[in-house]
């Protein structure tokens, strides 16, 4: 694998988008139209762009990353446009805006590699807290910035400027900000975490140290009481948890930190009636399926309907899934095309994480190797948390799938995390 | 740190392989649980599908439509305006099911072509034409209706025809269903009770079922003996109490057990007229095997039939395996003689048709979306079953059977009507009780079948199937 192989795949990509969209339109009794040009012309701009980037500021980058992001960007997008060609029509919109962002990135770090993030990091820990709480701003009030309430999760934003409204999830952008902080923070601090001390037999960590767990866990709780929502909560606490763990190879850092969060989510499902809500849906999604279980149904009687080979692009009807341009799109995706696509897609976002920690592992510096490990690691275990959630493996999180969903604050963060890793693993071959 | 890494990433395979085996479990293995769940939208959407044609009857009867989704007008629901008097002809299009009768076999001409397959994307950018086709039936709505509604409770069939082109007037089989509960959200338990029903309601009797068809073999055996120039009308026959078969102690009776006639001699046409097995066996007889099976093939038994729907082939024994008392018992129409009510109207229709049996249609014409035609039936004659000359004697025969013989209650007032009727030796249960017919007898219009089968043990083809016979004819005859 070289860049060019990369460039043959990134045209792959791109075709599969285009002739994804051509594919819908005369399913649905049209023919191809101005959609097809236009989304061969975005995805070869989006990732003609950041291919170039590569080429010129990161060119020993590793070339697997940039591929399995636009191919799952690309499916992604042609059911985003299947379900509602609105919502299509702004991501391509959003597609462009996170490979320019990415792409500045890569400019941005051409001389100096990712190290300058290591020196801001409390500017990092600031906006991650900032942004988790921009959603529990009120809804109504004279500032342009207002907290949404969607499936009475608070989760969302909203930013109005006249005609202009824009919705966002700050917790996407925050969780990258919160793992760049972790990486440098524990880059710092690792020997000192890392001590630990007897207590006749067995052997703990300085409890000093639990204390950034304890209070770790306590805001966790918090943004799970806030926003009432696990999915956030649970990534950014994982997140946590499992780069402490990498850092010390502490397990003690892992147990304390899981039993922790599993008696806050096991006290939050007695306590709020919206967790309870989402694992009575889990556990019994037949007994009330017109509302409690009716999310989780559609989205597996979507799957089911699908079958092996699914219904075909733009035959099947995932619109009758709720959310199913955002949280459910892997369910659009495993009826229309079948268990064929869910499994490419599941084994894409293996191989994306596979990729990411090869990137950890042969990282030579603390920083590098915490950084692109808490970076693979988010973006594989929110796949794994949003597919095991509308699959009915895991109760269902309201949290998007990276680079399918339709949603900018999501695109933005995950071409970020791709630029970053491509970056690192630059770094480590020069 | 590598370590913890490499267990972290390890847990997160560990994960994403639970979520293969996840979906593997719902697309792959508890796919019909989820499928086709009555809570699945999908199970009620697909009812609703792709549009298919019209199918509309020879006076412009919609039978079958397809509505349009008004929430999405890329969906169309299926919908059998006319239900079950249609159904054992038009059937129903299932995506749980498939297709049934007309909208199985036409499936090509009335599904849109818009699927997507090679040759579909192929046709789509050479500009051709993917709208789905209509058909238009011969069949006459107020006739099919009077056939139906005549029928009432009984189990059976009745097919007219059109004996000068082989138009299917009517077409009916009793219990029917309606079609439009294999697109019901509880199709499949439906469907399943429809199944185990001893009734049959889903088989099309008239074309599907063969049934012994008693005396109105006899116009075959008659047309048989008197194309050979074996016997006419006139011809007298000793007229014994009884038939004993040939090599055996059982005997052949008349339906009265007595004599045909005054115990004498009788007239083959007076035997014709009263259906006389005894008279019929004996000239069964003296025709032969080889020359009734000829006549019989003539007719369109054990020959394929060509037809718009599935359909059984009418049956008699090769000669080989006709001994004596089996070609006497196959000259009144039993033993193993079988015979599909389309099969005896298109006996009576090529009576009525100077000897020519036409080829039966039920599908005159398929129209494109535009209203052109695509292809349009021309009649042609099937066989030539026995010469003008015999067809009129014959006819004279079947015109007295109505007259004054058997079929007395298929009369229709002011109008000269030929039939025979029969009656199958039923040894438990009802028997097969027929009418064969057309009328008007110097220029027929219509020829028909009818079979009742649930008469009861008394039921005969004059008491039973006549009346029914009669007031159809009545109702063409007589609008």
């Amino acid at each position: 694998m070289n860049r060019d192989a990369e460039a043959a795949l990134l045209v792959g990509a791109t075709v599969i988008a285009s002739l994804g969209v051509g594919l819908v339109n005369l399913a649905q009794g049209g023919t191809f139209d101005a959609q097809v040009a236009l989304t061969f012309f975005v995805f070869a701009a989006a990732f003609g762009a950041l291919h170039v980037a590569l080429r010129r500021w990161a060119p020993a980058a590793s070339p697997y990353l940039l591929p399995l992001g636009s191919v799952l960007a690309a499916i992604g997008f042609v059911e985003v446009y299947r379900i509602d060609p609105h919502f299509a029509g702004l991501q391509r919109w959003w597609l462009l805006i996170a490979a320019g962002l990415a792409t500045l990135l890569l400019a941005l770090f051409r001389n100096t590699g990712v190290a300058p993030l290591r020196r801001y990091r409390y500017m990092f820990l600031a906006a991650a807290v900032g942004l988790l709480m921009l959603p529990m701003l009120p809804t109504s009030w004279g500032f342009p910035v207002r907290g949404v309430i969607v499936n009475g999760s608070r989760l969302w934003t909203t930013f109005t400027l006249g005609p202009l409204r824009l919705n966002f999830q700050p917790g996407e952008i925050a969780k990258l900000a919160l793992v760049v902080f972790l990486a440098s923070y524990l880059a710092e601090r690792q020997p000192a975490l890392a001590e630990s001390r007897k207590i006749g037999k067995v052997t703990v960590p300085e409890p000093r140290h639990l204390i950034p767990v304890a209070i770790a866990s306590i805001a966790a709780f918090g943004l799970l009481v806030s926003q009432r929502d696990l999915g956030a909560s649970l990534l950014l606490f994982a997140v946590f948890v499992t780069m402490l763990y990498a850092a010390t190879e502490r397990t003690a850092y892992l147990a304390v930190g899981s039993s922790m969060f599993l008696a806050g989510t096991a006290a939050a499902a007695f306590t709020f009636s919206h967790v309870a809500r989402r694992f009575e849906a889990w556990l019994r999604p037949f007994a009330d399926p017109a509302d409690t279980g009716y999310q989780i149904l559609q989205s597996l009687f979507a799957l089911g309907s699908g079958s092996l080979s699914g219904s075909g692009l733009g035959v099947g009807t995932p619109d009758r899934i709720p959310a199913a341009w955002t949280d459910f799109i892997f369910s659009a995706v495993g009826e229309e095309l079948g268990l064929a696509g869910s499994v490419a897609v599941i084994a894409m976002y293996a191989l994306l994480v596979a990729v990411g920690v090869g990137i950890a592992l042969r990282s030579r510096d603390l920083f590098r190797k915490l950084l692109a490990f808490g970076l693979a690691f988010t973006l594989g275990l929110q796949s794994f948390l949003i597919i095991a959630g509308v699959t009915r493996l895991l109760p269902l999180t309201g949290i998007t799938l990276p680079f399918m969903s339709y949603g900018g604050s999501s695109l933005v963060a995950n071409f970020l995390i791709l630029a970053l890793l491509a970056r690192i693993s630059h770094e480590e071959r020069t | 740190m590598n370590g913890p890494i490499r267990r972290i990433a390890g847990f997160l395979f560990i994960a994403f392989g639970l979520l293969l085996l996840n979906v593997t479990y719902i697309q792959a293995i508890a796919t019909s649980k989820y499928r086709d769940n009555p809570l699945n939208p999908r199970v009620a959407a697909s009812i609703s599908g792709k549009e298919r044609g019209l199918i509309i009857t020879a006076d412009g009867t919609v039978v079958a439509r397809s509505i349009a989704d008004p929430d999405d007008p890329s969906r169309f629901t299926r919908e059998y305006p006319e239900g079950s008097v249609y159904a054992p002809i038009v059937g129903y299009s299932s995506l749980l099911f498939g297709d049934e009768g007309l909208e199985r076999v036409y499936a090509d001409d009335l599904r849109s072509r818009r699927d997507l397959t090679l040759s579909d994307v192929i046709n789509a950018l050479m500009g051709r034409d993917l709208r789905p086709k209509s058909l238009e039936l011969t069949i006459d709505n107020d006739l099919q209706q009077t056939a139906f509604d005549a029928m009432g409770d009984n189990t059976g069939a009745v097919v007219a025809i059109d004996p000068t082109t082989g138009a299917v007037l009517a077409m009916v089989s009793t219990p029917s269903y309606d079609p439009e509960v294999m697109l019901a959200p509880n199709a499949t338990e439906l469907r399943n009770a429809l199944l185990d029903d001893p009734e049959e309601p889903l088989a099309n009797r008239a074309v599907s079922r063969t049934y012994p068809p008693g005396s109105t073999f006899k116009v075959l055996v008659a047309s048989s003996a008197v194309e050979n120039g074996i016997a006419g009308p006139t011809t007298t026959f000793d007229d014994p109490l009884e038939f004993p078969l040939p090599g055996s102690t059982s005997t052949i009776r008349n339906y009265d057990r007595g004599p045909c006639g005054d115990g004498t001699t009788v007239t083959l046409s007076e035997a014709f007229r009263k259906s006389c097995n005894t008279i019929f066996a004996t000239l069964g007889l003296q025709v032969g095997a080889q020359s009734l099976y000829d006549t019989a093939v003539s007719f369109s038994f054990d020959e394929p039939m060509r037809f718009d729907l599935p359909t059984q082939q009418s049956f008699f024994p090769d000669p080989s395996d006709l001994d004596g008392p089996a070609l006497a018992q196959s000259s009144i129409g039993e033993r193993d003689v079988r015979a599909t009510p389309l099969g005896m109207a298109l006996v009576a229709a090529a009576i009525a048709n100077d000897g020519n049996l036409m080829q039966p249609y039920l599908v005159s014409r398929i129209v494109d979306a535009t209203g052109e035609t695509v292809s349009q039936v021309t009649p042609e004659i099937r066989t030539t079953a026995v010469s003008a000359a015999t067809a009129t004697i014959i006819s004279q025969m079947m015109e007295e059977v109505v007259a004054s013989g058997t079929g007395t209650r298929a009369t229709v007032p002011n109008v000269r009507v030929a039939g025979k009727t029969g009656t199958s030796d039923a040894s438990s249960g009802s028997p097969a009780v027929w009418f064969i017919g057309f009328a008007p007898v110097d220029d027929p219009t219509i020829a028909i079948a009818v079979v009742v089968l649930n008469g009861g043990e008394d039921a005969t083809g004059g008491s039973v199937a006549a009346p029914i016979a009669g007031q159809i004819l009545g109702h063409w005859l007589q609008p």
